[in-house]
């Protein structure tokens, strides 16, 4: 049967070259679009490019480079050990092509960096090398190059469906599913992280964020984490209970600190650097399951050097969110807390905004007056001092004065 | 004996050639409705005369005057018709000439020779005699209802509906369950979205009939269930025509705004195709694209993102009117003279066709809209969440040239032909919209953005016909058989989509947001060949006509798909100075350049999981027999076998990236473990069986009872059977092919195996009127539906699944009826219409009633059934004719309706999709002018009504929500055709 077929292809084959040549298409135009530009310098550079998924427990050591050259998901079942130290870069690509690092349901990341050694996501264009915090040839504006973090947990979310598929991974593949039974649920620890350059475009309103937590359960540690220009928001929680400490978000493309389906947990002090988008995005359930989470002890900054946030804070009819101890600076003209006024589930307390001289607090919440916790205040809130050293936004210079 | 006589008949007829005329005709049994083969054709005074082909056609060649003439057939009544004039150099078409039995009456019958009828009456016998349910159009009735297409056409056939002006439906069926044959041969459809072909892009000038069969005969394929309509082109001419038509439509919503988008193209973009402007620029499918993370310098980055092309946005420029044009020419040769040469080869005649068309046409619509939304989360509350809604406006430009040459050969006996057809479309798309996106629904952030669309696609078909027929002397065995290669393409080369993201405090390119600018480049290559023959043996049985009818076919069909994506990266911050989008590609702007700094990444792997190869080979056999039990009663029982076999090359996108990466590393290519790859494997096989049974019962002259079963297959497509991730620019809706294993779905998409039951009543009364009823049934074993998929909140995307097994039953009833029953001065008029009712239903599957129940409203009681994605409920068509023959002037007015049809199943948080009623009314008036009315002039209005096309989210005690709407307007178009 197999003979019969190739006898038709062949001769389908010289009727199409029959009708080509007497047809008026384009196609038969030279295609120089296979081309292949040479480059100069072809380097080997001796990274480990990793590029299938994780099954068995591996661990990465700081002797070497990893280069993402896939989605690598580390799977049910699999951890996968950082050593303190450790770069990892991304290859560069979009859509289908995207590169990211997928702890997906059962799997396990342990990335245990420390305040001399912390772990680095970056990408592939970064010339960074192990021990070094500041890239030596990127700019903190630049993003996109590669996914980001994704941290998948089979804690309970607030969504259309008990388990959901996350931002940025396509549909077709399942390791993109999240959201559980289990509140407690452990993937594993996140210490002294700092994820930058990522952000990868994957469509309209679809890009993967630095890091993603989604139905993340209360077993996971994850403090001390650092993103640097992501074309996305920098953290983003969908659902889970997971508690964070020592967040710290500069440049992010989009928000910087972004919850949905009702996260159940705390983020404890962060300092944030002018998101493109909102600072805080905050949003509530999207299922029948109810949950509200803590923002508290923070900095932020809403514009330097001609970046300017979207806005300050957002909130809708049913986020809910405890916002305590917050201070925002740098503030211009036209920036604003937008919030659904009746909404019982939203608390402002200690909300500090460094006002421009001439203009009253209440113009700086829309919908206003402002509420009872927002007040004009000039002095910061966060523990600047988590950050120092180990972070490239404090070596840069950025949390200087906050 | 008769040898005796026409060897007298050509000897006598040998003389006067040059300015001779010439009478030509078609005979047909009147019991049968079949054409009667061999019968004799006489002209009384002076001797001379002929007998008919295979085809039931005569030609004579005779000196100018005023003849009577006799045509005798064997046991059927002789029938004179007088006074048929025949004028120097003219043919003179005597059409329809019915023979009654010998044995219903005896004496000859005479009548009188009328203005040339054309082939209605013809295909209303057909419809009549034939065994198996059918419908046809002629291009009479084209002519009158100044159709321009075969799908404008295919409307006026009963249970026949349109969608998007391109596909057919029939029974309100969806386009999965109706097949589409071109001179009986599978033509592949050129949109990968569907199994059949657009219709549009067929010119009437070329078509000689469109008939639909409702239900399968063993001699037809077995992949429709709805209706198969066959596309016959013409091959011999009754007479030499040379045509010229021009014709044009004036939109007033459209033509001459100075509203309308366009953007520049190529300069061969007036002829259906890009002269390479659009093409891919030079090292843009590398595998190491330049970009700044490639290696390459700044300078040769720099260098490739300017060879791309710069224009991203649409300007308004006035449109035109749609115009057309077309010439046909055509003619039959004797090559001998009539009833010579040699018993072999007897009445040799050459038939030719030449047909050209170009036709072009502006659309501008003001107010489009395509919306997603979504249920609200309590129980208690009912109005639809608005996710995403994008508005603007879009236009188009399109051009189609087609062209055909015929050439046939024929003599008493045989007929071999051979016609070549090429189409070109070329269409170019601009659109200019707004989307407002809320993030107070679930899974959507929140923004508001531009889109500046631009698009091109470009199709072709190049088709080969060769057939033959050919008959035994003794007239009991007939041979068709026929081959036919075809090669298809559609190219969208360079879709470029552009949008700004707007904050209160900046405007820029968000990715998070409206998104980064991207460019798609889209190409589909198909082959298909088919090859078949039908063996008839006609013989008595039980002392009736008998007929057993065998044969085989065998077909092909080959396609190579691919989509290639860019994405706009920016290297540095963003500063843009308006929202145009042409600041993107500026040359002060891309990379190495401050501020922005653009530049474009290859979203497409090496080895691409959104490129495919897929092939199909279908061998068929198959047996049936025609046969009367009693004189009133006949039947035919058939079964055909088809062996259907499906290959599909192809992988997914895990697959894609560790296998690139096997590459650049020097990894084992053969051994790559992560995700799924299929080379050449057979995703598809199947040997089914496929009985009929037909059987027709005279109830009286003319009164038929019908019943049919047969058993009917549907087939998942290339697209479907697949990895492929197809987005849809415009909407950003994804299509994902079958093969990701996904929650509750398996993978594993199977066809759908139909069982059709069918009864109808009909009543044929003179001058073509037909009441008829009918009752049909049918039940879908594994039926497909296009599933929104639940677990992806972020971007729409939707999968072929099969759900749980469906059934529909419906009613139709049909009746073409003069006016004259009201009053003898309504006789010009006519009325002709047809309602098909139909309800359906799907068993859900467990998953998706729980889904459904968990979104259940307060008040609301979900049923664990539903109806048939694609099904309509109901389908109208309705016309009233006026035909004054005297004043050679016929008006039409048309109607055309389908209920509204479940278009996308829905799961809890998205509620069902159903399209929206669309009242289609057109009006046709055509009025022939000068002494031989050689030129005609016709008129249309189309959307008399001023509908919009719409299609709506609905959910339980909600206000309904666009999923897409536009108005196409209503037209005035004119045309202006001559014969020469």
């Amino acid at each position: 049967m197999k003979n019969f077929r190739f006898a038709t292809k062949v001769l389908m084959g010289a009727v199409v070259a029959c009708a080509l040549s007497v047809s008026l298409t384009s196609c038969s135009d030279d295609d120089d679009s296979e081309d292949e530009l040479p480059i100069q310098n072809n380097d080997n550079n001796g990274n480990v490019v990793v590029s299938s998924n994780i099954t068995t427990n591996t661990t990465w050591t700081k002797d070497k480079v990893y280069e993402l050259g896939a989605r690598v998901v580390v799977e049910n079942g699999a951890t996968l050990t950082i050593e303190p130290g450790t770069v990892i870069k991304g290859q560069s690509g979009t859509g289908a092509s995207a590169r990211a690092l997928i702890i997906a349901r059962g799997g396990k990341i342990m990335a245990e960096g420390t305040a001399s050694e912390p772990i680095i996501f970056t990408t592939k264009r970064d010339d960074i090398t192990s021990g070094q915090i500041s890239s030596p040839n990127l700019t903190a504006e630049q993003n996109g190059q590669w996914g980001g973090l994704i941290i998948l947990g089979r804690a309970p979310i607030s969504a259309s469906a008990n388990e959901v598929q996350i931002e940025g991974i396509p549909t077709s593949d399942p390791n993109g599913l999240y959201g559980g039974n289990d509140p407690a649920d452990n993937s594993g620890v996140l210490k002294y992280v700092s994820i930058r350059h990522g952000g990868a475009d994957i469509g309209q309103g679809n890009e993967i964020n630095g890091l993603t937590l989604g139905g993340v359960g209360s077993g996971t540690v994850i403090e001390n984490i650092e993103v640097v220009g992501n074309q996305d928001d920098g953290v983003e929680w969908f659902g889970g209970t997971v508690n964070v400490t020592n967040v710290i978000v500069w440049n992010a493309g989009d928000d910087a600190i972004d919850t949905d389906q009702a996260w159940s947990g705390t983020l404890d002090n962060f300092v944030v650097i002018t998101p493109a988008g909102h600072c805080f995005e905050l949003d509530g359930p999207e299922g029948s399951m109810s949950g509200s989470h803590t923002i508290k002890n923070g900095t932020v900054v809403a514009s330097r050097n001609g970046r300017v946030s979207e806005d300050l804070i957002n909130t809708d009819a049913n986020s809910e969110v405890s916002l305590e101890n917050i201070h925002i600076t740098s503030i211009v003209s036209g920036q604003t807390i937008n919030r659904t006024v009746d909404n019982p589930n939203v608390s402002f307390t200690d909300i500090t905004l460094d006002i421009l001289s001439g203009t009253n607090i209440d113009d700086y919440v829309a919908d206003g007056p402002a509420p009872a916790g927002i007040t004009a205040g000039t002095t910061g809130k966060a523990n600047i001092s988590a950050f120092s050293n180990w972070s490239w936004t404090a070596v840069a210079g950025e949390t200087n004065g906050l | 004996m008769k040898k005796l006589f026409f060897a007298l008949l050509l000897v006598s007829s040998v003389s006067v050639f040059a300015q001779n005329g010439t009478i030509r005709g078609t005979v047909y049994e009147e019991e049968s409705g079949q054409t009667a083969i061999g019968a004799n054709v006489v002209v009384v005074n002076p001797l001379t005369g002929t007998s008919t082909d295979l085809d039931g056609k005569y030609s004579i060649s005779i000196a100018p005057g005023t003849y009577d003439i006799k045509v005798s057939y064997i046991s059927f009544q002789t029938q004179h018709i007088k006074g048929v004039v025949v004028k120097s150099g003219e043919v003179t078409v005597l059409d329809d000439v019915y023979l009654k039995s010998a044995a219903m009456e005896l004496g000859v019958v005479e009548v009188t020779a009328t203005a040339t009828r054309k082939s209605e009456a013809a295909l209303n016998m057909m419809k009549k005699k034939s065994v198996a349910m059918m419908d046809g159009i002629s291009a009479e009735k084209m002519e009158l209802t100044g159709d321009a297409s075969a799908v404008d056409a295919a409307k006026r056939v009963t249970g026949v509906s349109i969608e998007g002006g391109k596909y057919v439906y029939v029974r309100g069926l969806g386009d999965r369950y109706s097949k589409v044959t071109l001179n009986q041969v599978d033509i592949p459809g050129l949109d990968p979205d569907k199994n059949s072909l657009q219709m549009d892009l067929i010119p009437t000038n070329l078509i000689d009939n469109i008939v639909v069969s409702k239900n399968f005969t063993a001699d037809m394929p077995a992949d429709f269930t709805g209706g198969l309509m066959n596309v016959e082109t013409k091959a011999f001419p009754d007479s030499k025509f040379m045509e010229f038509s021009v014709g044009t439509s004036y939109n007033p919503s459209m033509h001459f705004n100075k509203d309308y988008l366009t953007y520049d193209g190529g300069n061969t973009d007036f002829l259906g195709y890009d002269d390479g402007t659009r093409a891919l620029p030079r090292y843009s499918n590398s595998i190491n694209m330049p970009s700044p993370s490639s290696g390459h310098s700044n300078q040769q980055v720099n260098e490739f993102v300017k060879s791309f092309n710069p224009t991203l946005d649409a300007e308004r420029k006035t449109s035109l009117m749609d115009y057309s044009m077309s010439f046909s020419y055509g003619d039959q040769k004797q090559l001998a003279k009539n009833n010579e040469s040699s018993w072999g080869k007897k009445n040799p005649t050459l038939g030719y066709i030449f047909s050209i068309a170009y036709k072009t046409d502006y659309k501008y619509y003001d107010d489009v809209a395509y919306g997603e939304y979504q249920r609200p989360t309590e129980s208690s509350d009912y109005e639809l969440v608005q996710a995403n809604l994008k508005k603007g406006e879009q236009s188009s430009h399109s051009v189609l040239v087609g062209a055909m040459a015929g050439l046939a050969y024929k003599t008493t006996l045989s007929k071999i032909r051979l016609t070549a057809m090429h189409l070109q479309n070329g269409e170019s798309r601009s659109g200019k919209f707004f989307v407002e996106n809320s993030e107070s629904a679930v899974g959507q952030s929140g923004f508001i953005a531009s889109s500046n669309n631009l698009e091109y696609n470009e199709r072709s078909l190049s088709n080969v016909l060769l057939h033959g027929q050919h008959l035994t002397e003794d007239r009991k065995w007939e041979v068709d058989w026929r081959i036919s290669p075809t090669y298809s393409t559609s190219y969208d080369p360079d879709i470029r989509s552009t949008g700004f993201t707007y904050t209160p405090l900046d405007t820029f390119f968000s990715a998070g947001a409206g998104g980064n600018p991207s460019r798609i480049w889209r190409s589909l290559e198909e082959m298909n060949l088919t090859a078949k023959a039908d063996i008839t043996y006609n013989y008595e049985l039980f002392e009736e006509d008998a007929k057993l009818k065998f044969g085989s076919s065998f077909n092909y069909k080959d396609r190579n798909y691919e989509i290639l994506k860019y994405d706009m990266q920016f290297e540095w911050n963003q500063d843009w100075n308006s929202d145009n989008p042409n600041q993107a590609l500026d040359p002060s702007v891309i990379f190495p350049n401050q501020p922005n700094g653009s530049y474009y990444y290859n979203s497409n792997p090496f080895l691409n999981p959104n490129a495919y190869e897929s092939s199909v080979q279908n061998i068929a056999a198959y047996i049936s027999q025609e046969m009367s039990l009693s004189p009133r009663l006949k039947t035919i029982l058939g079964v055909r076998m088809e062996s259907f076999t499906q290959w599909h090359t192809g992988r997914d996108q895990a697959y894609a990236q560790a296998f690139e990466q096997a590459l650049s590393s020097g990894g084992d290519l053969r051994n790559i473990q992560a995700g799924n790859s299929l080379n050449d494997e057979v995703v598809l096989e199947s040997v089914d069986f496929f009985p009929s049974v037909n059987v027709i019962y005279n109830l009286t002259e003319d009164q038929n009872l019908r019943f049919a079963y047969s058993k009917t297959i549907a087939r998942p497509s290339f697209k479907e059977l697949s990895f492929a991730q197809i987005i849809d620019p415009l909407t950003n809706r994804y299509f994902n092919g079958a093969f990701f294993e996904y929650e509750d779905w398996d993978g594993n998409l199977v066809e759908t195996r139909i069982d059709n039951l069918d009864f109808r009543w009909e009543k044929f009364m003179e001058r073509g009127q037909i009441v008829s009823a009918s009752v049909f049934y049918k039940s879908f074993d594994s039926p497909i539906e296009l599933v929104r998929i639940p677990e992806q909140q972020t971007t729409a995307e939707y999968q072929p699944r099969n759900v749980g097994n469906a059934s529909l039953v419906g009613i139709e009833l049909e009746a073409t009826k003069g006016m004259e029953f009201i009053s003898e001065k309504l006789a010009d008029f006519s009325f002709s219409g047809n309602v098909t009712l139909v309800r359906s239903q799907v068993d859900m599957t467990d998953r998706e009633f729980n889904a459904r129940k968990n979104y259940e409203k307060d008040g609301q009681n979900i049923d664990d059934r539903r109806p048939m994605a694609g099904q309509a409920p109901y389908v109208i068509n309705a016309g009233i004719t006026y035909k004054n023959v005297e004043k050679a002037f016929q008006a039409g007015l048309f109607y055309n309706v389908k209920g509204p049809a479940l278009q996308i199943v829905g799961t809890g948080l998205y509620p069902d999709v159903y399209q929206e009623p669309f009242h289609s009314l057109n009006l046709g008036v055509n009025k022939k002018l000068g002494e031989e009315g050689n030129t005609t002039v016709d008129f249309k209005v189309s959307n008399l009504l001023g509908d919009r096309v719409e299609s709506f989210f609905q959910s339980y005690e909600a206000e309904k929500q666009i999923f897409s709407s536009f108005n196409p307007g209503r037209a005035f178009s004119i045309g202006l055709s001559h014969k020469f």
